[in-house]
């Protein structure tokens, strides 16, 4: 188990370093000379962009920027802001708490939803019930975000008028919670439905039946418990799905997490953000993978005691 | 002999509807005595399953019950709703499955596996369930209970996963086990332990037991009485000593003479003889010789500790004359299908020489293993499994002769037919693809690819172990006819000694990836002198139910003598050791 673990923490460990030495490129794969792109709103001369350039370490070698940066980065320094003037990390560790708080809300959204309907969809398998979840599973999957996020916007808040169109108190939460959490239910529902249909096809399940165990503990304890390993293993892949919608999604209701912030940056070429972002970004995506495959080697003992 | 406690009468299973509609099982009546044990033999697609599975209310969800009864203890199983019939299911009438590799739940410890179905059925506490498991870890020879229980399925042999289910069906005392195929899955040496297991707790217990099996060796071993079944109905029941005394359908007197049976060849030196002029063929030189193969799997650890790992190979050496067959026996895991894939290059070994018609196969580069492989092709076990389902039958055979530019155009499509003959296939088979074949015919499509590139070895393993006796026969049958007419080199991996015996000239008997007997194959198989052989030869069942098989010997796998082998006749090597076990 502690070596499996060892293993997981290794491989996030060089997923990270792969972000790091992507940002450290990134700059260098704008066309033309970065620092007048990003200063190009300024009324700057021409020494005081020779001056940042400096400052910014881009008048050295590639890899000694790269050394510079990865060692501002153990320090935990990730440069700061050009609009602004503020510490990257700061700056995005105060809108954080904002996107982990629709991420969570999504997720949940996503699991109550997704689960129970794929499950459903799996154990009725071929009756209109397996299909018509199958159909809204399939709009839900093909429907992009924003359009989504629009759709309820008009009906909830323009229409019914029974939640604000934009801002950061709970209320507000309700719509962007459901945008993100239902366009992720449908693909967990998916992902539920084939994943419990192979395992009701088991030889274990009719083992259990054979028991003459009643029908609630052999669709619970038997095949719901075995099903979980791998629902969960793709929870992984999911909470990135996710988290990519949490970009457009905070940008459809102005919902003010680090998101908004991203695309924020991006039209303001900050540049030093940008990378901060990237990099925050890659940290989450890669540190809940870790948590995900450690909770799935706890439901699955072949890899507990592998 | 005794009351009857089930009565099964005119039990019609469906599967389909409409033009798809087709009876798996259709007018099937019997009954079951108290304490008797009741075989329903029969090949693939019988019904003998579907039968079974109809009374528990079991049946896969495309199967109904159209029609009979199934009366049990003053009621009809087939009649009652699902409710009492839950009630019934896992308590008086129990059910052990064939694959216990995959019967029991992986996520699950083994103990509440065991205590689950007696707390439901019992109302037993927990504290109370669980001391039944012990006791029934204990009685199925598992030993160590509070360990055991604790366990995950993982972390268990096959055999030992069959002893949980034996101990689960059996917990509650049930008056009917259904055992489905208990032991196939099984090595020989564990199945005969299992039979042992399952005849001794039917007797503490009193329980009646239908068993369901094709293996008439383990019909004529376990059961009292017989129903034999083809395509769904029953052809003809019976008191064991008649059905293979004096049978008298003609389905089961071929079934019953198609079954291999160990002992049958034991004065003859060589495979009898099945063409009128077989090829002649220079014995002198060796056509396959290897010396000293070794492979470990896994263990390359991080810190390359050489020992981790499953040392699959160690030290193995076999010679292969030009229009012989040497058998490779052993149970799961003891190397032989490694061995046979490493004489092909099939998977590349750590060391040890190989020369296939004196050409040392190690040595060569792309170009010139490609050129070799003409000189060896292989076949499988699984027919199903090992033929591309997207191509034609004829398109596969093509392949091997196109990649090695054999024949092309006219030339090609006249050879292909040409083999399909040769194998006993029809011209108008070419076209079809795999899924239109039954196994049998499969694997003559794949003997047939085989000797396309006209190869002088051909590696065999396990090649008919997962097809029905009747069509085994016939398979092996044309195996030998190829063999003697081409003067093929066969290297015969297999795992029914019975087959092997009926096949080879020599046998050699690998153990944990080492050859701890070798030798003339009437040799090694009347005059076993390695503890090993003689276990293996020992659990094989006798199809003769006035015959009892051999005691097992006690297998302390540990302490067997493992070599170097050492000559104790002209060409039998055992062991260093094993003489004086």
């Amino acid at each position: 188990m502690l070596r499996y673990i060892a293993q997981r923490l290794a491989a996030a460990a060089v997923t990270i370093w792969v972000a790091t030495v992507a940002v450290t490129l990134l700059i260098h794969a704008v066309p033309g000379d970065p620092v007048r792109i990003m200063y190009a709103k300024f009324q700057s001369t021409p020494e005081q962009l020779e001056a940042v350039r400096t400052s910014l370490g881009l008048d050295q070698p590639i890899h000694v920027q790269y050394a510079m940066y990865l060692g501002r980065l153990v320090e935990g320094d990730l440069g700061r802001t050009i609009v602004g003037d503020q510490p990257v990390l700061d700056v995005l560790l105060a809108r954080f708490p904002a996107t982990l708080t629709l991420a969570v809300a999504s997720l949940a959204i996503a699991i109550l939803v997704g689960m129970p309907l794929g499950f459903l969809a799996a154990y009725k398998r071929g009756t209109w019930v397996d299909i018509g979840a199958m159909l809204v599973a399939i709009v839900g999957v093909s429907m992009p975000h924003f359009w989504l996020g629009l759709l309820l916007l008009f009906f909830f808040a323009l229409q019914l008028g029974w939640l604000p169109v934009a801002g950061s108190g709970i209320a507000n939460l309700v719509l962007p919670a459901l945008t993100l959490g239902l366009a992720n239910a449908a693909v967990l529902a998916r992902l539920t439905r084939s994943a419990m249909i192979d395992i009701f096809d088991q030889d274990f399940v009719r083992t259990a039946q054979a028991k003459g165990l009643p029908k609630t503990v052999v669709l619970y304890r038997h095949a719901l418990r075995a099903g979980l390993v791998p629902i969960v293993s793709m929870l992984g892949l999911q909470f990135a799905y996710l988290m990519g919608g949490a970009i457009v999604v905070e940008n459809v209701f102005a919902w003010n997490g680090v998101g908004r912030l991203a695309i924020e940056a991006v039209f303001a070429r900050d540049y030093p953000l940008i990378q901060g972002f990237i990099l925050f970004f890659a940290s989450i995506v890669v540190i809940v993978s870790v948590i995900i495959d450690v909770l799935y080697a706890f439901l699955d003992p072949r890899i507990r005691y592998g | 002999m005794s009351k009857s406690l089930l009565e099964v009468r005119d039990l019609d299973v469906v599967f389909g509807a409409g033009r798809h509609r087709q009876h798996a099982v259709e007018g099937l009546s019997y009954t079951l005595g108290k304490g008797e044990t009741l075989a329903i033999v029969g090949e693939s697609g019988s019904g003998k399953s579907v039968s079974s599975l109809a009374l528990l209310g079991l049946l896969p969800r495309a199967a109904r019950i159209e029609r009979g009864t199934a009366h049990f203890d003053g009621e009809d199983l087939l009649a009652l709703p699902e409710e009492p019939l839950r009630r019934l299911r896992g308590d008086r009438l129990t059910m052990i499955f064939q694959e216990p590799m995959t019967s029991l739940n992986p996520v699950l410890t083994i103990g509440r596996q065991l205590t689950e179905g007696l707390v439901e059925h019992r109302g037993m506490s927990e504290a109370a369930a669980e001391a039944r498991a012990g006791e029934m870890i204990e009685l199925v020879g598992l030993g160590d209970p509070a360990r055991r229980l604790a366990q995950y399925p993982h972390e268990l042999s096959g055999g030992m996963r069959q002893r949980v289910m034996i101990a689960m069906a059996m917990a509650s005392e049930p008056d009917i086990l259904i055992a489905d195929e208990p032991t196939t899955a099984l090595d020989v040496t564990v199945q005969a332990q299992i039979l042992d297991l399952m005849r001794d707790l039917k007797a503490r217990f009193k329980t009646s037991i239908i068993l369901i099996t094709h293996d008439m060796g383990v019909v004529a071993e376990m059961a009292d009485r017989v129903v034999v079944m083809h395509r769904g109905r029953k052809v003809e029941e019976g008191s064991v000593g008649e059905i293979f005394a004096r049978p008298r359908q003609a389905y089961t007197r071929d079934l019953l003479a198609a079954v291999p049976r160990l002992g049958a060849y034991a004065g003859t030196a060589a495979p009898r003889t099945v063409v009128d002029s077989p090829a002649e063929v220079d014995r002198r030189a060796p056509v396959l010789r290897a010396r000293g193969l070794r492979k470990r799997f896994g263990g390359r650890s991080w810190f390359g500790r050489g020992d981790a790992g499953v040392l699959a190979l160690d030290d193995v050496a076999l010679e292969l004359h030009p229009g012989e067959t040497l058998a490779l026996v052993g149970e799961s895991g003891s190397g032989k299908s490694t061995a046979g894939r490493a004489v092909l290059r099939l998977l590349d070994v750590d060391a040890g020489e190989i020369e296939v018609d004196g050409i040392a196969i190690r040595e060569l580069g792309r170009a010139g293993l490609r050129r070799a492989r003409r000189q060896m092709q292989m076949i499988f076990q699984d027919p199903f499994a090992s033929l591309n389902p997207r191509l034609t039958v004829g398109a596969l055979v093509a392949e091997p002769m196109l990649i090695h530019g054999i024949a092309r155009g006219r030339e090609l499509a006249d050879r292909i037919e040409g083999l399909f003959h040769r194998v006993g296939l029809e011209s108008d088979h070419i076209r079809r693809y795999p899924h239109e074949f039954s196994g049998g015919q499969r694997q003559r499509v794949a003997i047939a690819r085989a000797l396309g590139v006209g190869p002088k070895v051909i590696v065999a393993d396990e090649p008919t172990s997962a097809l029905d006796v009747s069509v085994q026969a016939q398979v092996l049958e044309l195996l030998l006819e190829l063999q003697q007419s081409l003067g093929l080199a066969y290297l015969f991996i297999s795992h029914d000694m019975a087959v092997v015996e009926e096949m080879s000239h020599r046998v050699a008997v690998m153990q944990q990836g080492r050859i701890v007997e070798t030798g003339p194959r009437p040799v090694v198989l009347n005059d076993p002198r390695h503890v090993y052989t003689r276990a293996l030869l020992a659990a094989v069942p006798i199809a003769d139910p006035t015959r009892r098989r051999g005691v097992l010997p006690r297998l302390d796998t540990a302490a067997m003598p493992r070599g170097p082998l050492t000559e104790i006749a002209p060409g039998h090597l055992v062991a260093a050791g094993a003489e004086a076990a």
